[in-house]
């Protein structure tokens, strides 16, 4: 699923300009970095893609399809294509590690089988499975990240937004998180994480987009996949 | 059948994680449907009692003699609202009176001839339509005097009207308070779990699966809280009334089971139709303000 983002500009209340006149594109399979410093709209340019926040002016295409048009009823459905990690995890306390990832496909109405034996080989593959019965508070801030990148993934994503998911994170926990969504992106899955850790942008090479004051000032190793991109 | 599960461990879980808040809208929604159902009796008994009694109220109609008696009844029979017309022939009318008379009937031989008119005796349906009937039966031609007791009619009629009147005030009154009482409970529930909602709602479960256990909580809520108040009243009504009928056997109160059950079964029904309503609204509006884009 290639997203396209021609010409976005947001600005909040107050007149803050959070993006001003943003072209990006993302091809299937890739993976981008956006860095940039605080308050550049690294986020402000995830949430527009995850439609939590809707531009002033521009267009935004995911999947060929314009998020402006998206009716009411299929931000759902359309969000279950997006899998996204936050900074501070998001889990919810309440349920157990298996319980929080299983959630989502139960929300899908996915059988009680398939929800078992898929939460179970996603936790495996973030090496959270002996830790299925414990509840969030109980985990460690790598533990949790692990467990919401499982459940960001369990119902399979074309697209995987992770927003500083390594900001809370010790540098040794941090590599290992890195290492965990290159290995999701090596399956197919689109990345696109925001992060100020330049020694993980150095490390693990990949696309890098920097935003500053809400544009895009820097796009390397652009060429394999947004080349062909019209915008 | 997953999602099923999900539900209901949910609402167990919305309700138990705030037990205190729980039981306090459990006892609130009991009182306001203890309320609301003991409104329910006083109407019913009351229009029980009137029944009773419009059932015995008559209206006589004294026709001039000579008068078509049956041609007078087939008339009256005409005007509505009328339960049953007895035709009363002189004869009849006289073999009456001596009976209530008994050993003072030789009186009446004395007058010689049969000095009673023909008379009609008719029962209404309601008091409400006495003194209609009443105002109709003076203007007919063959009619020379007409007897009901008005001041009692009337008096019926506007005792059956205040208590149809206050039966429906208590009912908008507690119908207003129950929706408040599960309207606030299931609100808190909602800002105690904005955060989880938040992120339900971005990893994309739909609006109508958030909403569910919240509403589920505020069904499970009214129909506890009903059947509880639905209970304790049925229980109460039938002990008070055994109470009652031995010490005031003149009074007729409700004694009828099948409708008693009704008014349990539709106590708990409102209970669960506004626990729905209520916390629909509590919900809705916060899950539509969540997933509205910046």
């Amino acid at each position: 699923m290639d997203i396209r983002i021609s010409g976005v500009t947001k600005v909040f209340e107050g007149d803050i300009v959070a993006l001003d006149g943003v072209y990006f594109a993302v091809g299937a399979g890739e993976f981008v970095y956006l860095v940039g410093t605080t308050g550049s709209g690294k986020t402000t340019l995830l949430r527009v893609i995850s439609r939590e926040v809707l531009p002033t002016k521009g267009q935004v295409l995911v999947g060929g399809f314009d998020l402006r048009r998206m009716r009411y009823n299929d931000l759902a459905y359309y969000r279950r294509d997006l899998g996204i990690v936050f900074q501070d995890f998001r889990l919810l306390s309440h349920l157990t590690v298996l319980e929080n990832v299983a959630f989502i496909l139960e929300a899908m109405g996915v059988p009680p089988r398939e929800v078992r034996d898929r939460s179970g080989f996603i936790l495996e593959r973030v090496g959270m499975w002996h830790r299925r019965f414990l509840k969030p508070p109980q985990l460690s801030g790598g533990e949790q990240q692990r467990v919401a990148i499982a459940r960001a993934i369990v119902n399979a994503p074309a697209v995987l937004l992770a927003d500083e998911p390594t900001g809370n994170l010790d540098p040794r926990t941090s590599d290992e998180i890195v290492q965990l969504l290159t290995s999701i992106n090596a399956s197919g899955t689109t990345v696109i994480m925001a992060t100020h850790n330049q020694y993980l942008v150095d490390a693990y090479r990949h696309r890098v987009v920097e935003l500053s004051r809400g544009r895009i000032i820097r796009d390397e190793n652009q060429g394999r996949y947004a080349a062909d991109v019209d915008l | 059948m997953s999602t099923f599960r999900y539900l209901l461990r949910d609402t167990f879980r919305l309700i138990f994680r705030h037990w205190g808040m729980s039981l306090l809208t459990l006892f609130s929604i009991s009182a306001v449907f203890f309320l609301l159902g003991a409104s329910s009796l006083l109407s019913l008994n009351t229009r029980h009692l009137l029944g009773n009694i419009e059932g015995q109220l008559t209206v006589q109609a004294y026709l001039k003699p000579g008068s078509d008696l049956e041609a007078a009844r087939k008339k009256v029979q005409t005007f509505g609202n009328i339960v049953q017309i007895v035709a009363i022939t002189p004869d009849e009318a006289l073999e009456h009176l001596k009976a209530r008379l008994g050993n003072r009937a030789e009186v009446i031989t004395l007058v010689g001839e049969n000095p009673l008119p023909p008379a009609l005796e008719i029962r209404v349906e309601r008091a409400a339509h006495v003194s209609s009937l009443a105002r109709r039966l003076v203007a007919m031609a063959e009619v020379e005097d007409v007897v009901y007791a008005g001041g009692l009619a009337e008096k019926l009629s506007r005792l059956s009207v205040f208590v149809g009147r206050l039966s429906v005030g208590i009912l908008v009154i507690a119908v207003v308070a129950a929706v408040m009482v599960l309207f606030n409970t299931v609100r808190m529930a909602v800002y105690s779990r904005r955060d989880e909602i938040h992120v339900m709602l971005q990893v994309g479960a739909t609006q109508t699966y958030v909403a569910l256990p919240f509403v589920l909580q505020g069904m499970l809520l009214g129909m506890m809280g009903a059947a509880f108040a639905a209970l304790t009243l049925l229980k109460g009504y039938s002990s008070a009334i055994s109470v009652l009928a031995a010490t005031m056997p003149f009074l007729l109160f409700l004694r009828d089971g099948a409708l008693l059950a009704k008014l349990g079964v539709v106590l708990v029904g409102a209970g669960i139709c506004l626990g729905w309503i209520a916390s629909w609204f509590a919900v809705v509006r916060y899950i539509r303000d969540a997933v509205k884009p910046l």
